[in-house]
């Protein structure tokens, strides 16, 4: 067989210069989105007797407190939903409702999570999940402070809070962010 | 946009990729082939590279997928194409880049028959390798309890740099040749990042629902010539004057053999770059270290005085974090390569009693093995080669390379190089096969260049 030089290296060229491609779709990028969830520890408490007394050791109806946000701005428009997950452990005799609240940077409430959590009088460990749905998810970025509500019930059996009393009310929770990445 | 991503995939294949020169290894009697191995038996009287264009080498790879595995058009959804890209990724994968331009190659022969040669080139060399948990913990996010998402494999080097450098290759007896070649390194930029370690992980609290931790975390950025003081001004003259010694300066060393322990058979090895950049100029390295625990926080209960637990969170985070920029000089060893061969020769044109013959003509065939190995702190790999090479006369010499490497088990290459007179042009590219679909292509190598020899064959 004889080989041609130049046509070798014509061939070798060729190779080179006229390569092939298969079709490509980059538009289809656009439609690219990711589902990722992360879980960020939250709030804990163990309160005892004196945190619902004042200083008559006279019941407080209700307390509260408020904890400032991070900015999440970040976050838009990614973040879809939030939930929450509040664990629970009364062993106090009396009924307690428990409210998570949102406000602005007025402290104007602006969000009330639902449902309200309600937990019963010398209950053991109940978990409570609430949400933020994907439509009212815009109110993250409104927020600026975020707040606890306990409110006390009334007493039906007489039975009331004292100093002495070694009841504890227990919280536990957890915060899930749903993202979804995606071309915006 | 479409034309960008064809330019930039094909483009890529050629600057990404390993740095194994399996085709110009000891091919066709070319100069260049003395940068791979110092021991080379040249057989010129004396060369020169036309100066800038004696070899343009590219290089490049992505272990992980191609463009054609993401962006197909076909029927499966985007979105499933990743999903399938995720599960097809390993424990890590890795990306390199390397690049190389000569500005000179010189060399002549010595009356000992010693061949001595020069040169000065100007090499880009990026490898990349990030740990899958990274990508897990951005695809998954982090609600698997328990699960630890490590940075230990994270590591990456990049390096502008040129290099003198002045071998010799010489022969010791009737079947050996020994060759050396120094180096002279001038760093212009580097940054690398090698012993990091640390994990992140969630698991079940005793407070709270969920305990979450930083655990040992320590990443280490060392950079050079990328962070310049305010009063240098970045023109043309400082970058040459960091490429001709005024960089970070280093030395090394090529040795290589060859061995031919009967006709026509030929054993060679070489190492490359068995040396060392030591950083003293423009250095400015990046160190974040330490532990974090997280169980949540507790309230008080006083709505007068909002809690601000999210900055005390944030100043207790960098108080246990500790993150540190360190101005200190450094050494770093450059990605040392090995090279081993075996050879086969055979068709060589015999003298007959109604011609002379003054030399020795080059046999037609060669048939061989190749190893390649690239070891660095950073990524070490392996790549294996067949070859054939093919001399037509005085004019044409051909090679083709069948490569198993990380990127592919199916690699075939191809060289030409052509001579007319003195005058040497040389080409060789390698993953042909991939050439029908240049998106597919995870990897490419290809050199260029242009000599001119004297008294070869």
């Amino acid at each position: 067989m004889t080989i041609n030089p130049r046509k070798t290296s014509y061939l070798f060229l060729m190779v080179l210069c006229f390569s092939c491609t298969e079709p490509i779709d980059v538009d289809q990028l656009d439609d690219a989105s990711l589902d990722s969830s992360y879980l960020i520890t939250l709030i804990h408490l163990n309160l005892k007797a004196p945190k619902f007394l004042d200083a008559l050791n006279q019941e407080i109806p209700v307390t509260t407190d408020m904890v400032s946000m991070p900015d999440s701005d970040d976050l838009y428009p990614y973040l879809k939903r939030v939930t929450f997950t509040v664990k629970t452990r009364n062993t106090f005799a009396r009924n307690f409702t428990l409210n998570i609240l949102f406000y602005d940077a007025d402290k104007k409430l602006i969000y009330t999570l639902k449902p309200v959590i309600i937990v019963p009088a010398n209950s053991g460990e109940l978990t409570h999940i609430l949400e933020i749905p994907e439509n009212d998810i815009n109110i993250i970025y409104s927020t600026d402070y975020l707040g606890m509500t306990m409110s006390l019930w009334k007493s039906t059996t007489g039975a009331v809070i004292n100093v002495t009393d070694t009841s504890e009310f227990n919280l536990k929770s957890s915060m899930k962010l749903y993202f979804n990445f995606k071309k915006v | 946009m479409r034309k960008l991503i064809f330019i930039s995939s094909f483009l890529s294949v050629f600057f990404i990729s390993a740095q194994n020169k399996q085709i110009l290894y000891d091919f066709a009697n070319l100069p260049q082939t003395l940068l791979l191995n110092p021991a080379v038996d040249f057989q010129g009287k004396f060369h020169i590279g036309v100066p800038g264009f004696s070899q343009l080498s590219l290089h490049g790879g992505f272990s992980g997928f191609s463009v054609y595995d993401l962006l197909a058009a076909d029927d499966v959804s985007i979105n499933d194409k990743i999903a399938t890209i995720y599960k097809g990724l390993g424990k890590t994968e890795f990306f390199s880049f390397n690049q190389q331009m000569e500005l000179l190659n010189i060399g002549f022969r010595l009356k000992n028959n010693s061949y001595v040669s020069a040169g000065y080139y100007q090499e880009l060399d990026i490898l990349f390798k990030f740990p899958k948990d990274m990508i897990d913990l951005y695809y998954e996010g982090n609600t698997m309890v328990n699960r630890r998402y490590s940075v230990n494999k994270l590591a990456g080097q990049a390096e502008l740099l040129g290099v003198f450098h002045v071998g010799i290759s010489r022969k010791v007896n009737e079947f050996t040749r020994i060759g050396l070649r120094a180096k002279i390194y001038s760093s212009v930029a580097s940054a690398s990042t090698k012993r990091n370690s640390g994990f992140f992980y969630t698991e079940e609290g005793t407070d709270n629902i969920y305990k979450q931790h930083l655990s040992n975390v320590d990443l280490f950025l060392e950079t050079s010539g990328i962070v310049l003081p305010s009063d240098v001004e970045v023109d043309q003259s400082y970058i040459q004057g960091q490429f001709l010694f005024g960089g970070n300066l280093g030395v090394g060393l090529d040795v290589g053999f060859t061995y031919a322990p009967k006709e026509a058979w030929e054993i060679t090895g070489s190492i490359q770059d068995f040396g060392f950049i030591y950083y003293t100029k423009n250095v400015e390295s990046h160190r974040i270290r330490g532990s974090y625990e997280l169980e949540g926080f507790q309230l008080d209960f006083d709505p007068a005085t909002p809690d601000t637990y999210w900055t005390d969170l944030k100043d207790d985070f960098k108080d246990r974090i500790a993150r540190d920029t360190i101005y200190s000089n450094y050494i770093n060893f450059r990605p040392m390569k090995l090279n081993a061969s075996i050879s086969y020769s055979f068709g060589r044109k015999r003298a007959d009693d109604c011609s002379f013959m003054n030399k020795v003509s080059p046999y037609a065939h060669k048939v061989g093995g190749h190893l390649f190995s690239r070891l660095n702190v950073v990524h070490s790999y392996i790549a294996a080669t067949v070859f054939y090479e093919r001399r037509f006369g005085k004019s044409l010499a051909t090679k083709i390379t069948y490569t198993a490497d990380p990127f592919s088990y199916a690699n075939v290459g191809l060289g030409v190089s052509l001579r007319a007179g003195a005058f040497n042009i040389y080409a060789m590219a390698d993953n042909l096969l991939g050439f029908k679909n240049v998106y597919a292509m995870q990897s490419a190598n290809v050199q260029l260049g242009m000599n001119f020899i004297f008294g070869a064959f």
